[in-house]
C-alpha cells in the first residue's frame, strides 16, 4: 500500500473514531439535501402541471350537452370568427374521455363508452400571442366565446355552455411554485452554511485530537497536502454518505407524498424515479463539495502553525 | 551545511532579543554541541534552522537553501534534510516502535516495500530490533530516545538535530545516546546536539558552541578559544 493509501485509510478511521460529530454532520447535511430535493421535485411537478393545463390548449370551450355532432362541428366557424382567436380545434367526445382516462385511470370510465360518454363536444381554442400576454383582452375573448351560439335560419341550434380557461389555475400554480422556490432557496442556503460549519467543526475536532501526529508529520517533512489527505477524505466521506442517504430518504418520501397527491389532483405527476439520476449526481457533487470545503476551511489555519504552536505548548 | 550571518531574532510578541547578531559556520560531517543556560537562545537557534521561525535580520543558509527567502511550500523539503530528536521523544503512544519509525517514512511518501526493508535496518542500528513490536510506554527513557533517533535517521537525512536529547533520561543512558550519535556522525551525518549538560559535553572531544544571552560567547573551533 502506498503512503497515500495509508492516509486515505486514516481518513475513514477518523470518521468512525469521531462518530457522534460525524453523525451530526451527516444529519444536517442530509436534511439540507432532502429539503433541496423536495423543493426540486415540487417545482418539477408544479411546472409539469402548469404545462399540462396551459400548454397549447389554454382555453377549452365546452358545448351544450345536447348538441349533435353536425352542429358541434359547424359552430367551429363561429368560434373562429371571435376576435383574436387564431385556431379552434374540434375535440370528439371519445378523445376527451381518452385524455381523462390517461390522467385518472381506467376504472372510472369502464362503462362510459359510446352513448354513455358523459363528455360534451368541445374545442381547443388558441388565441394570438398578444392576447396571451394581456389579461384584460384575454378575459374579453373568454367572454365573447361564452356568447357564441349556432343560429341557422333564425333558429338557435345550441351554443357554448362553458369556457374553461386554466389560466387562473396556471397563474396560481406558477406563483406558488416561485414562492416555494424562493423560500426553499433561502432555507437551503442557511442549511448549507450550517452544514459547512458543522463539518468544519467535526474535522477541527479530529484534527485537534491528532495534533500530536500532525506536529511530528510536519517536523519530518510531510507536505501540507499530505497532512490534509485524511481530513479531506473524512469530509468527502461525510458528504458522500449524506448524499446516498438523502436519495434513499427522498425516494421513500416522494413515493408516499406523490401517491397521496395523485388521489386528490387529476394531474400526471413526475415521479422521483424520473429525475433520480440527476438528483443523485447533484447530491453527490454537492455533498462532496460541502464536505471537502468544510475540511479545507478548518485545516488551512491549522497548517500555518509550526512545531509547538500546533501542540499548544 | 549551516551558515548564520549576522542573524538577529527579536520576538514581536514581547520584544525579547532571543538572538543578537550571531554568525557561525557548521561544516558537513561535523559533530557540534550547542551549550547554554535555558533562555540563552538555543531553542530560537533550532527553530531558525528548522524554519519554524524567520530571522528578524541576517541570512541563514542550511543545505544550500536560503531560509529567509525559502517559500513555505519548500519547507517540508528542508525538513527532510534533517532528522530531529526531541527532549520529550515525541513518540506516538498508540503505535509500536516499528510503526513510529515507519510513520516518518510514510509522511514523506515512501513505498511500503522500501519501508519494510529500511525500518528493521535502522532499528538494528540503534539496537532495538527485539523491541520492534513494543509500545513506547513499555520502554525505558533511553530506549524511547533511541526510537526517536531511529525515526530521525530513517529518511537518511544529511544532519541530525538533537534538542536536549538527554534531558529526560538517566545519566548512564545519556552517554549511550551521545555515543550512538557519535557513531552516526562517523558515517558522515552532520550532528548538532543542543544541551545544557556541561559535564556530558566535557567527556566528548567535540566542537562546542556556547550561547549566552543570544550571543555566541565561545566556540571551540576558534583559535583563541578557552574552555569554560
Amino acid at each position: 500500500m502506498s503512503s497515500f493509501g495509508y492516509q486515505i485509510k486514516e481518513g475513514f478511521k477518523n470518521l468512525f473514531s469521531n462518530r457522534m460529530m460525524s453523525l451530526a454532520s451527516i444529519g444536517v447535511l442530509v436534511s439540507c439535501l432532502v429539503l433541496t430535493g423536495s423543493a426540486v421535485l415540487l417545482t418539477v411537478n408544479v411546472t409539469s402541471c402548469v404545462d399540462s393545463v396551459s400548454d397549447n390548449n389554454l382555453t377549452n370551450v365546452y358545448l351544450d350537452d345536447d348538441m349533435d355532432h353536425l352542429h358541434a362541428v359547424a359552430i367551429g366557424q363561429d368560434l373562429l370568427a371571435v376576435d383574436h382567436v387564431v385556431d379552434a380545434q374540434f375535440v370528439e367526445k371519445d378523445e376527451a374521455m381518452e385524455d381523462y382516462r390517461e390522467q385518472l385511470g381506467e376504472d372510472i370510465f369502464k362503462n362510459m363508452t359510446g352513448k354513455g360518454n358523459p363528455f360534451p363536444y368541445s374545442y381547443r381554442i388558441t388565441v394570438d400571442a398578444e392576447t396571451m400576454q394581456n389579461v384584460d383582452r384575454y378575459d374579453a375573448v373568454v367572454e365573447a366565446l361564452k356568447q357564441v351560439k349556432l343560429v341557422r335560419n333564425g333558429e338557435t341550434l345550441g351554443g357554448v355552455q362553458s369556457v374553461n380557461s386554466h389560466r387562473d389555475l396556471a397563474q396560481k400554480l406558477t406563483s406558488l411554485s416561485s414562492l416555494i422556490t424562493m423560500m426553499s432557496f433561502w432555507i437551503i442556503l442557511v442549511l448549507a452554511v450550517i452544514s459547512l460549519f458543522i463539518i468544519a467543526n467535526t474535522i477541527r475536532m479530529t484534527m485537534f485530537s491528532h495534533r500530536f501526529e500532525i506536529s511530528i508529520m510536519k517536523s519530518v517533512g510531510a507536505t501540507n497536502t499530505f497532512v490534509r489527505i485524511p481530513f479531506v477524505v473524512e469530509g468527502a466521506a461525510i458528504g458522500l454518505i449524506s448524499a446516498v442517504l438523502s436519495v434513499g430518504i427522498l425516494y421513500l418520501l416522494s413515493n408516499a407524498v406523490l401517491a397521496a397527491v395523485k388521489a386528490v389532483l387529476p394531474f400526471k405527476l413526475v415521479p422521483f424515479t424520473d429525475i433520480i439520476w440527476y438528483v443523485s449526481g447533484a447530491f453527490v457533487a454537492a455533498g462532496v463539495i460541502v464536505g471537502v470545503l468544510g475540511s479545507l476551511l478548518s485545516i488551512s489555519r491549522f497548517l500555518k502553525r509550526e512545531g509547538n504552536e500546533i501542540l499548544g505548548w | 551545511m549551516i551558515e548564520f550571518k549576522n542573524v538577529s531574532k527579536i520576538y514581536s510578541s514581547n520584544g525579547a532579543h532571543a538572538l543578537d547578531n550571531v554568525s557561525l559556520d557548521i561544516e558537513k560531517g561535523e559533530f557540534v554541541f550547542i551549550v547554554g543556560a535555558s533562555g540563552a537562545g538555543k531553542s530560537t537557534f533550532l527553530k531558525l534552522i528548522m524554519r519554524e521561525e524567520q530571522p528578524t535580520s541576517g541570512t541563514i543558509i542550511v543545505n544550500d537553501m536560503h531560509l529567509e527567502t525559502l517559500p513555505r511550500r519548500k519547507v517540508p523539503y528542508l525538513r527532510r534534510s534533517m532528522g530531529i530528536v526531541f527532549q520529550d521523544f515525541r513518540l506516538i503512544s498508540k503505535m509500536t516502535v516499528y510503526e513510529n519509525v515507519a510513520f516518518a517514512m510514510r509522511c514523506v511518501g515512501k513505498k511500503s516495500s522500501t519501508i519494510k526493508k529500511r525500518v528493521p535496518y535502522i532499528l538494528d542500528l540503534v539496537g532495538l530490533s527485539d523491541k520492534a513490536n513494543d509500545h513506547p510506554t513499555e520502554l525505558s527513557g533511553g530506549e524511547q530516545q533511541r526510537v526517536s533517533l531511529a525515526r530521525a535517521l530513517v529518511n537518511n537525512p544529511a544532519m541530525i538535530i538533537a534538542d536536549e536529547p538527554t534531558g529526560n533520561i538517566d545519566p548512564e543512558m545519556s552517554y549511550e545516546i551521545i555515543e550512538l550519535l557519535s557513531e552516526i556522525n562517523k558515517r558522515g551525518t552532520t550532528v548538532l546536539v543542543v544541551t545544557h549538560e556541561h559535564d556530558l559535553v566535557k567527556s566528548f572531544d567535540k566542537r562546542v558552541i556556547n550561547i549566552e544571552n543570544g550571543r555566541v560567547v565561545a566556540d571551540s573551533a576558534d583559535e583563541e578559544y578557552i574552555a569554560i
